[in-house]
Formats: C-alpha cells, sequence, structure tokens
C-alpha cells in the first residue's frame, strides 16, 4: 500500500521529513550509534537465533554421547561443561533475550507509537546481551567453561570444588546479560504503560501487551534475586566470604532459594510471551475476537503472581518442613488454573469462529499437544512424594523440555511465521514451512516423550555414561534419533526462512487479516513505523477501519511530520490513554556501547582477577552513564526546541510527571526486590544457617548510623519540598539548594562509611560479617549515587537547563532519594536494631 | 503413527523391571508412588486426549450458515457458550483435578516421613554419608565401629530411618525401588524412611548432580531378613581386626598398604584414614569404585592401575609410581579382606 500512498508531494515531504529526523545513520557509525527499536529488536533476535543453534549443537553433542551405553565420546569434564552451557545458553541467552528482541520489535508498533520510551536504554540493553554472551560462550572456547550445572548449586560451584574460572564465567557473564534483561524489562513497563496510542486505554489494548507487561514486570522483580545471589557467590569466590560456606556460618541451600526465587518466575517470563503470541494468533485465525479477553488478562496477572510463591517446588527434596511442602505444592498445581483458562479460552475462540489451518496455526497446534502434555507432568511433578521419586532424573528432563520447548519454542515460530511478511514483506513457503514443522514436531516427541519413560526406569539428569545392565540402552538410543530428527526439522526451517527473504512471493498487504496496528504499516515498516499517530477506541483498529494504514501514511493522524526536527511520540495516561504530553526521544548515540563496553572491561578485569582493571572500567562505566544522562531533558542534544504550538500538548522535559519518572520508578521496584532478597538473605541465614554466628554485640555504631540517617532524612524532606515548590514555579536559589542537599547526602555517605570503618568487620570470617559489609555497601552505593544525581541537578540548574520552566528531572531524582531514605532505615533496624533487640547474640 | 506408539508401549511395559525403576517397587512407599503415577498416567492421558481432540474438531469444515451476523443475540449466545467453556474447562477441570491429587498424593507422602511408629517404637537408624564419589555408611547399633563403604546392609521387612547428610557438595540419596530421594547436604542431617518387603538387591544412586564423576556413585543396598542382619551386625562389630600375624603370603602387599593406602584408607585394626572409602571389607563388595567395576578377581588390581582412567578425575592419585605386580599382590591382599 505505501509505495501507492506516497504519491502527492505533501505526502513524499512528510515522510522524508520523518526519515531524515528517525532515520538510521549509514555506514560504521550506524552500526553502533542505532537507538531505533526496529533495528535493535531484530539484532536481538538474530543474536539470539545464533545462540540458539549453538545450543542446539551442544544438545547434539549430549544426544551423542548418550546414544549408546559406555560412549567415549566425550570425556565427562567436557561433558560436564557442554551439559551446563548448553542450559545456560538455551535459557539465558536464547529464550529470554528472543522474547525481549520479539516484544522490543513489536510492541511500539502495536500500541501506536514510533518508538521506545529509552531508545538508549534499548540500545545499551544490546550491547550488554551481545557482550554478556560472547564472554560467556567464549570459557566453552577455552575449556574452562562452567562445569556445575546450569543452576550452579553451591559448593559445587564454590571454589573449593570449582577451583577454575568457569563459574565466575557463569556468574559475570550471566549478570551481564540480566543487566540487558532488566532495561528491557523496565523500558517495556513503562512504554507499554505511557505511549500507547490516544483512546487507547488498558482495556482496548492487544492481549500481547498485556502480556508483555506481565513479563516485563516479572523480569524486573523475578531477575534481581539472581543477581544479588551471584554477586555474593562472586563475592565468596573471589574474596572468601562465607555466604554459602556452612563452616563460615553461611548456608549453601540459601543460593538454592536465590537461584529459584529468580527460576521459577522466569519459567513464566518465558512462558507468559509466547501465550501472548497465541492469544494473537488464535483469534486472528479464528477471524473472530477472542472469546473472554477480560478471563484472559485476568489468568495473565494472576500467573504473574502465583509464580512468585512456588520456587520451593524445584527443593521439595531439601528436606524443607512438611507445611512449606504442602503449601508449595498446592501453589503449583494452582497455577495449572490460568493456565487451562487460557487453553479453554483457545478452544472456545476456535469453536465460536471459522479457524483455517495456516502454517503458524499448525505451529500453533504443535504447540498446544506438547505444552498441554507438558504442563499435565508439571502437576504430576508438583505432587511431592511422586516428586520425590522422579526429581532429577530424565522424567524432569522430558518434563521440562515439554514446558519450554512446546511452551516457547513452537509459539515463538508460530509467531516467525506470522510477523515474517511484516519484517521482509515476503510470504515464507507453505511447503518446506510444513516439511519443517513435521519433523521438527516429530522428531521432538520422538526424543522427549520416550525420555519421560527413561526417568521413570530410573536414569539420573546429568551422567555422562551408563551402564547397558540398567536397561536404559533403547529409550536413549531413540531419543537421539529424534534429537537428530527434530534438528533436521530447525535446518528446514532455517533454510526457508533466510530464503523466502529472497525468493519468497511479495506479501499482500495484512496478509493474514489481522486486526492489530503493526499490520496498519509499510512492509517492512518505516524508522518512525508512524507517519502520524491513530487514535484507537477499540480493541480491533484494523478489522473496524481497514484502511486505517492509509490514513496514518497520509498523515491523517496525530503529530505528522518532523519539521521540528524532534522525534516525537505522544505520551498517554496509563489507565485512560488519554493524550498527556508531548515525550522527545533522544537520537541515535555511541554512549550506550561505550557504557556497556566499559561495564565489558569490569567483567574481563574480574575474569582475569586483575582488580584495577575492573575499577578502570568501572569509573568509566560510571562517566559515561552520567553523561548520557545529561544529554536529557532541556539538553540541546536532546531535544531540538524548534516550535510548539500552544494548544499541543506540552513536552514531557516541561511537565512534571513525564515517563523519565516512570522509569525511574520501575526501576526502583527492581532495586527493591534486589534489596527484599538481600533482607531475605539476612533473616534466612540468621534463622536457618546450620553454623550462624551472630557476635554478642553488634559491631555497628548506632550513634554514627543514627546521624548519617538523620543527614539522609533531612535532605530528602528538603528535596521534596523544594521540588514541590518548583512545580509551582519558584526557582529562586535552586542552585544553592540543590547544592546543599547534595552537601547533605556526601555527609550521609561519610558517616555512613565511618560507621563502616569503626565496625571493624571480618567478611571473611563469618558470614554475619559478610552480610553487613554487603548491605552496608548498598546504601553506600545509592547514597554516593543519590548524592551525585543530585549535585548535577544543582549544576544543570546552574546552567539554565533545570528551573520552572523546565521542572521535569529533581522530580526524578527526589525518588531515588526517597527510595534511600526507605532501604536505608529499613536495613538499619534489620542489621543494627534488631540483632540488639532480640539479644540474638547472647 | 499410533501402531508405533502401541509398539513403543508395549516394549516399555515389558521393559518396567530394572534396578533402578521406579515402577518396580518393592516397598511401600514406592509402591505407592507407582499407583499415584498409573492412576495419573490414566487420568491425565484422557484430559490430554479431549483437549486435543476438540483442539482438532475446532478445525472440522463447519456450515455456520444458521448464524447469520445480523441475528441480535448472537453476542449474548456467543458470551454464554464461551462462559461454559471457560469455566468448564479452565476452572471446573483443573479445580476436581488438583482436589483428587492431593487428597491422594498428601497421605502417600506421609509414609516417607520419619514420623513415630504406631507402636511407639523406633526405626533402626541407618546414617549414609555422600563423598565426591562413594557412599560412607554407619550403623550406629554397631556401636560406631562397622563402617561400609558403597555398599549398604539393611533388614528387610521393617521400616528404617536414614540419616544423610553431606561430605563435600551436596548428594541425592535415592533407592529408586524403595522410594523417593533426599538431599545429602553438608552440615544439615536430612532423614528418610524406607522399608523393603522382602530381602533383596536394590540399585541405589547419588541423584543430585555432584560433579563430574555423578554418574559412578551408585551404592549397592542390600535387604537380608532381620535375623540374619542381626547377625552380620554381630559378626561385623566383633570381627577380629586384621592381624599382622595371620598370614606371611600377603605381607608385603599389607606393607605396602600401610605406605601408601593407609593415610587415606581405613581397614579395622590396621589402619585409620578416612579421607577415602572404609575398606575393611572390600572383599566382600559387589563393585569397586561406586559401581565403576564388577567384583571378580583380579577386579581390585586392575582397579588399582587404571581407576583414572575407568572413573576420571576420581579424589585417588594414579598409583605410576608403584609397579605393577604390586599393585596386583595388593589386589590379591584386598580381595581376602571379608570379614
Amino acid at each position: 500500500m505505501s509505495e501507492s500512498m506516497r504519491t502527492t508531494p505533501e505526502v513524499e515531504r512528510l515522510h522524508s521529513e520523518l526519515s531524515a529526523v528517525w532515520g538510521n545513520p549509514r555506514g560504521w557509525r550506524g552500526v553502533f550509534s542505532v537507538v531505533n527499536h526496529s533495528t535493535l529488536g531484530l539484532r536481538f533476535m538474530a543474536t539470539g537465533l545464533v545462540f540458539f543453534l549453538l545450543g542446539g549443537v551442544l544438545a547434539m553433542l549430549i544426544r551423542t554421547q548418550l546414544a549408546l551405553p559406555d560412549q567415549d565420546f566425550m570425556p565427562p569434564e567436557i561433558y560436564a561443561q557442554v551439559t551446563t552451557m548448553h542450559g545456560t545458553v538455551m535459557m539465558f541467552l536464547f529464550a529470554i533475550p528472543m522474547l525481549e528482541g520479539l516484544a522490543i520489535y513489536l510492541i511500539p508498533k502495536m500500541i501506536g507509537a514510533r518508538d521506545l520510551v529509552c531508545p538508549r536504554l534499548t540500545a545499551f540493553g544490546y550491547w550488554c546481551y551481545l557482550f554478556g554472551g560472547i564472554i560467556l560462550f567464549a570459557s566453552l572456547l577455552l575449556e574452562m567453561a562452567p562445569d556445575s550445572g546450569w543452576f550452579m548449586y553451591t559448593p559445587l560451584s564454590s571454589s573449593e570444588f570449582a577451583p577454575g574460572p568457569g563459574s565466575d564465567f557463569w556468574l559475570l557473564g550471566i549478570t551481564f546479560v540480566e543487566i540487558s534483561a532488566l532495561s528491557a524489562g523496565v523500558e517495556l513497563t513503562v512504554s507499554i504503560l505511557r505511549t500507547r496510542a490516544p483512546g487507547m486505554a488498558l482495556h482496548r489494548m492487544p492481549l500481547f501487551a498485556w502480556y508483555i507487561l506481565a513479563m516485563s514486570l516479572m523480569i524486573v522483580v523475578g531477575f534481581p534475586p539472581l543477581i544479588l545471589g551471584s554477586v555474593l557467590l562472586e563475592l565468596e569466590r573471589a574474596a572468601g566470604m562465607p555466604f554459602f560456606t556452612v563452616a563460615g556460618g553461611g548456608d549453601p541451600i540459601l543460593w538454592q532459594h536465590l537461584f529459584w526465587l529468580f527460576g521459577h518466575p522466569e519459567v513464566y517470563i518465558i512462558f507468559l510471551p509466547a501465550a501472548g503470541i497465541v492469544s494473537t494468533l488464535v483469534p486472528v485465525f479464528a477471524g473472530r475476537p477472542i472469546i473472554g479477553y477480560g478471563w484472559v488478562v485476568s489468568a495473565i496477572v494472576i500467573t504473574g503472581f502465583i509464580s512468585f510463591g512456588l520456587w520451593v517446588h524445584h527443593m521439595f527434596t531439601v528436606g524443607i518442613p512438611q507445611l512449606a511442602q504442602a503449601f508449595f505444592s498446592a501453589a503449583s498445581m494452582l497455577v495449572a488454573v490460568p493456565t487451562a483458562i487460557q487453553v479453554f479460552v483457545w478452544l472456545a475462540t476456535l469453536w465460536l469462529g471459522r479457524p483455517r489451518m495456516s502454517l503458524p496455526m499448525l505451529w500453533i497446534t504443535g504447540f498446544l499437544v506438547i505444552f498441554v502434555c507438558g504442563g499435565l507432568t508439571g502437576v504430576m511433578l508438583a505432587l511431592v512424594p511422586f516428586n520425590w521419586q522422579v526429581h532429577d532424573t530424565h522424567f524432569v528432563v522430558a518434563h521440562m523440555h515439554y514446558v519450554l520447548v512446546g511452551g516457547m519454542f513452537f509459539p515463538l515460530l508460530a509467531g516467525a511465521y506470522y510477523w515474517l511478511p511484516l519484517v521482509t514483506g515476503r510470504m515464507p513457503s507453505e511447503r518446506l514451512g510444513r516439511l519443517g514443522f513435521w519433523l521438527t514436531f516429530l522428531g521432538f516427541n520422538l526424543t522427549f516423550l520416550i525420555m519421560h519413560w527413561t526417568g521413570l526406569l530410573g536414569m539420573p539428569r546429568r551422567i555422562y555414561t551408563y551402564d547397558s545392565a540398567m536397561g536404559w540402552d533403547l529409550y536413549n538410543l531413540i531419543s537421539s534419533i529424534g534429537g537428530f530428527m527434530m534438528a533436521a526439522g530447525i535446518a528446514a526451517v532455517l533454510v526457508d526462512l533466510v530464503v523466502h527473504g529472497r525468493y519468497g512471493r511479495r506479501a499482500p498487504h495484512n496478509p493474514w487479516g489481522a486486526d492489530t496496528l503493526e499490520w496498519s504499516l509499510a512492509m517492512p515498516p518505516p524508522n518512525y513505523n508512524f507517519a502520524s499517530l491513530p487514535r484507537v477506541e477499540s480493541r480491533h483498529p484494523l478489522w473496524e477501519n481497514p484502511t486505517l494504514g492509509d490514513e496514518i501514511a497520509r498523515g491523517e493522524h496525530a503529530r505528522p511530520g518532523a519539521a521540528h526536527g524532534r522525534r516525537e511520540l505522544l505520551g498517554s495516561e496509563a489507565l485512560t490513554g488519554r493524550v498527556r504530553e508531548v515525550i522527545h526521544l533522544p537520537g541515535n548515540s555511541l554512549l550506550p556501547l561505550f557504557a556497556a563496553l566499559c561495564l565489558a572491561v569490569v567483567c574481563v578485569g574480574l575474569l582475569m582477577r586483575i582488580y584495577p582493571l575492573s575499577l578502570v572500567g568501572l569509573a568509566g562505566a560510571g562517566v559515561l552513564l552520567l553523561r548520557w544522562s545529561w544529554e536529557n531533558g532541556g539538553h540541546s542534544r536532546a531535544a531540538p526546541l524548534g516550535h510548539n504550538d500552544p494548544e499541543d500538548p506540552p513536552l514531557h522535559s516541561r511537565t512534571a510527571d513525564g515517563p523519565g519518572r516512570w522509569t525511574m520508578g520501575v526501576a526502583l521496584l527492581a532495586d527493591g526486590a534486589f534489596f527484599l532478597a538481600l533482607l531475605f538473605g539476612w533473616f534466612y541465614l540468621w534463622t536457618v544457617s546450620p553454623q550462624w554466628q551472630m557476635p554478642d554485640q553488634s559491631p555497628l555504631s548506632l550513634p554514627l548510623l543514627l546521624a548519617s540517617g538523620a543527614a539522609l532524612t533531612l535532605g530528602t524532606l528538603w528535596l521534596e519540598r523544594r521540588v514541590a515548590a518548583l512545580r509551582r514555579g519558584h526557582e529562586a536559589g535552586l542552585t544553592l539548594v540543590l547544592s546543599a542537599i547534595a552537601a547533605l547526602g556526601g555527609l550521609h555517605v561519610a558517616l555512613l562509611v565511618a560507621a563502616l570503618l569503626a565496625a571493624g568487620l571480618e567478611p571473611t570470617a563469618t558470614a554475619h560479617d559478610a552480610t553487613l559489609l554487603v548491605g552496608l555497601a548498598y546504601l553506600l552505593v545509592h547514597g554516593g549515587l543519590a548524592a551525585i544525581l543530585i549535585a548535577l541537578q544543582a549544576c544543570r540548574a546552574g546552567l539554565g537547563l533545570v528551573g520552572a520552566r523546565l521542572p521535569f528531572e529533581p522530580g526524578v531524582v527526589a525518588l531515588l532519594w526517597r527510595y534511600q531514605l526507605g532501604v536505608f532505615w529499613i536495613l538499619s533496624a534489620a542489621i543494627a536494631l534488631l540483632p540488639r533487640l532480640t539479644g540474638a547474640g547472647s | 503413527m499410533p501402531a508405533l506408539l502401541i509398539l513403543v508401549l508395549i516394549t516399555a511395559l515389558a521393559g518396567c523391571s530394572g534396578s533402578h525403576s521406579i515402577l518396580d517397587p518393592a516397598g511401600p512407599a514406592a509402591r505407592d508412588v507407582a499407583w499415584l503415577w498409573w492412576a495419573m498416567l490414566i487420568g491425565f492421558g484422557l484430559v490430554f486426549l479431549v483437549v486435543v481432540a476438540l483442539w482438532l474438531a475446532a478445525f472440522r469444515p463447519r456450515d455456520r450458515a444458521e448464524r447469520s451476523p445480523g441475528q441480535p443475540d448472537t453476542y449474548d449466545v456467543e458470551r454464554r457458550q464461551g462462559l461454559r467453556w471457560i469455566l468448564g474447562g479452565g476452572i471446573l477441570l483443573p479445580g476436581v483435578t488438583i482436589l483428587v491429587l492431593l487428597a491422594f498424593g498428601v497421605p502417600a507422602g506421609q509414609r516417607l516421613m520419619p514420623l513415630p511408629l504406631p507402636g511407639g517404637e523406633t526405626p533402626r537408624v541407618i546414617e549414609v554419608t555422600g563423598h565426591q564419589w562413594w557412599w560412607e555408611v554407619r550403623y550406629p547399633d554397631g556401636a560406631g565401629e562397622v563402617v561400609t563403604a558403597n555398599h549398604l546392609v539393611m533388614p528387610a521387612g521393617e521400616p528404617v530411618d536414614f540419616h544423610v547428610t553431606g561430605a563435600d557438595v551436596i548428594h541425592a540419596f535415592w533407592v529408586p525401588r524403595l522410594g523417593g530421594k533426599i538431599d545429602m547436604i553438608p552440615g544439615r542431617i536430612n532423614r528418610i524412611r524406607l522399608q523393603a518387603d522382602r530381602p533383596g538387591v536394590f540399585g541405589a544412586q547419588c541423584a543430585e548432580y555432584c560433579g563430574v564423576q555423578h554418574a559412578h556413585m551408585q551404592l549397592h543396598l542390600e535387604a537380608v531378613p532381620p535375623e540374619d542382619f542381626g547377625a552380620w551386625l554381630a559378626a561385623r562389630r566383633d570381627a577380629e581386626p586384621e592381624s599382622p600375624a595371620l598370614d606371611d603370603q600377603h605381607a608385603s602387599a599389607r606393607d605396602s598398604f600401610t605406605a601408601n593406602c593407609a593415610s587415606c584408607h581405613r581397614v579395622a585394626g590396621l589402619s585409620e584414614g578416612e579421607i577415602g572409602p572404609d575398606l575393611s571389607d572390600i572383599g566382600a563388595r559387589a563393585t569397586l569404585g561406586a559401581g565403576t567395576l564388577a567384583m571378580e578377581e583380579g577386579a581390585i588390581a586392575r582397579w588399582l592401575a587404571e581407576h583414572q582412567h575407568l572413573k576420571p578425575g576420581n579424589r585417588m592419585p594414579a598409583h605410576d609410581h608403584l609397579a605393577l605386580e604390586d599393585l596386583e599382590a595388593l589386589g590379591a591382599w584386598l580381595e581376602t579382606l571379608r570379614p
């Protein structure tokens, strides 16, 4: 459509204007400085595909080793690395980044936005993912890959039993990749809540956006516990702090709690977006709206909440109290309810519609068969006595692949075939696609259906060899043959994907007759997605108005063109979708790349134990990130001001509650999850650890802590008052006041340092001291950051970048101060006051 | 495809047995779980078939002329139909399933709990410690003297409480034909109650990944009649310590043991090493290297010479400094240790 629509000179001008502002730079600079969500979403997915293929090769190696009894194909130490890396790569480097990439690519197009709300963060997330993935995978090529299993149980992963750098590669690489996941989680949340098309109230939002919103919030809350666990384990390995060592008062089970606190939500972080694909495709191919939109939304929300309440079902054999087991067992079964609701919503939609078995629908059908089976074995596993038998056997391996491959990979491929015409403008081949599907589907079931049986016959997971007398030969051979068949199927799919871009027939506009906004765009969509921003007052905008795409391209809707030179999109109210402001986005930038490179230097320095190098990297990253935050708001590089009609919505930097405040809020949610995990660790070690040593007298000086807290409290209250005054338009003396508040922040930090020094902690001797050190360090980092940011605000006020006309930024920083105030007093109470009150040491 | 499935199923059913098979239970706890499995397989199998059939049936060619979009009540009719689907399949089906499961499953779990027995008596206790990559078994009734390694003897026909822990990393104690598994965690003692209905030999295996030789961490578990167990325990407790004076044929091998092996291995009456497995009864074991090698004449010598090849990465240093004939003599002497 788009080619024919751009006939009039006016439309031409509109698009060349937008292209000039939104375009990706050409050449090498373009490769490194792009911040556009379409480009980066595709990069995420392409990189994820590469890691998927690498992880798949590892799977083939495993199946070769296990095909016959007493195989000598791989020595055991290599096998251990291969299995560990297969799980790690598939989970962290394929599944999550792939789905994030899909969401990054699709979400703005689906909700009527031109980009995500923090474009530089998208780029930063991509670079972190790429560098973290390369560092992690490099370990395998160096033959020093982690080998303690993908969930890295301590003490097997501790320095005593894993002395090489393998575990360090895992901990650092995964943390690096998780920074990327968190970046995506934060900005997807804010984008979905604050940049929907005018009129797109929450209850009109496409279901896919609901799923991605849930996924993003779950990433935000679910990943920090593992980051904390990784930090603690790395501190134990590198500095000897005994968090997980019984002799020092630590507990190896703490790692399992932190890992599965993340690990179980992670399963739903992977499943929900995939289910979102299903809920998007089923109505399109049934030719009718979904039955029970509200039910699906409730199911998503309930799944999100329940998924944080069943991590212990991975630990039923750890020897936890019976009551806890019953609770987690029931909760694990309960999660079947929202899942069943979704399955029957899909069934009802198909029955009440006129479904077509097109290629994407075929993959969805494969998903249903496999996933229902995996879900049912999941309910079996939730039953504690059965779990005690099959836990850590191949039954669990089979179940997990049914859930993950069925629940994620099959819908992903359905989505790939469905959205491919949008990305490339061409249709994939039906015949090759069907061949690929059947090979994959049959190969998968051959591999893993029989593997349930192997597990019931007692084959434990992660053994590198087995004796013929066990009677597992035949089943393993069948599994291996199936595995290679599945590989052939995936190869066929890949050939299809690669070939179609060149030889596929041109896709007609909206080839599947879909209802959502992304199909109103040109195929492939331009960098700015929408030439003008449509109003959306229906769940099915394209079914209501099939010519919407033409109207958008002709610039008949809001904010057409970009004569002002800004990258603009509309900010809307979270609930109603009413327009609140015009958001202006920063353009292409090299800062994200350089900041991620600095973090890579930190990683490499830690891996090679050259700590000064890490410090240099850290300082570099800090400076670059601050520079990044400097080019914001009223800064000339962030927003050429141009003309803004008085009747237009205000620019967000001229308001007090723009998306930046929301981004800070969601980021602090992640930070809060990290903090809660830390508190959990403290109380867990205190109450459960077998050899916990609480000193008779708390080493922390109460007067120093109180003084430090007083400075912080004073600073926060003052800042809040000043921000409120700024919103009312009082800007006199702003620089001075902000400087004074920054000085209070500095005093807070200095007193905290004094308390730390006075405590004379011995973090390598006891887990108690080590935990105190980490807690205080956490406060110091946040206190320091709060002080620096407000000092920068003082400078910006002095330069006229912050003031009554630009009141936006101090309110953002004030959130951090408020947060620090909360965590400071909570943590002080937990580590300094409570032990005194309970007389715990005596 | 169905024919293939049936074929697979038949072969599979024929293959229910096996030394590690959950589906060939030999004790009350394992039997409960096996029944649970078959019941769940049938029930869930039906659910699975119905859901898949409903899905495929939705794609059948249909004549939908009777539902023209103009009909005013269509929306309400659809709403009601949709609600029926969701309430029936999404709420009722999983709800009932979960209730039934918990009703049968929770009592089954009780049997593995070390709860007081109805008569007030306490079951016999056997302590098992997991090491990388072998098992240490202690019998408190044996006055602390009776220790076996990679070989566990228990009375049949009565419940036994196993108190387990890990010496280095986390292992898991699992006798599939008797019942569930429990983790062996450094710094903690976990308890599990198992019972073997009849005397017999059962495979046991470390179930928690514990390092490169996790595969070769098997335990040979032998259930014997209770009276035989008492006799065995008494005999082991009162066994004459290995005496240097007993015979001269193996004197040099014994000296070689004292010089090279005694700091790690215990042989009752001769050495007190605690780093490696207790060898007091090694001649009577069924396997070597925790299931790596079957015991037969000359097997110990072969193990001594090739153990880093047979079980790469195991914690025993290679014996390159000893001549092959010395190792053979050592093996021959060790084979005589069967108290």
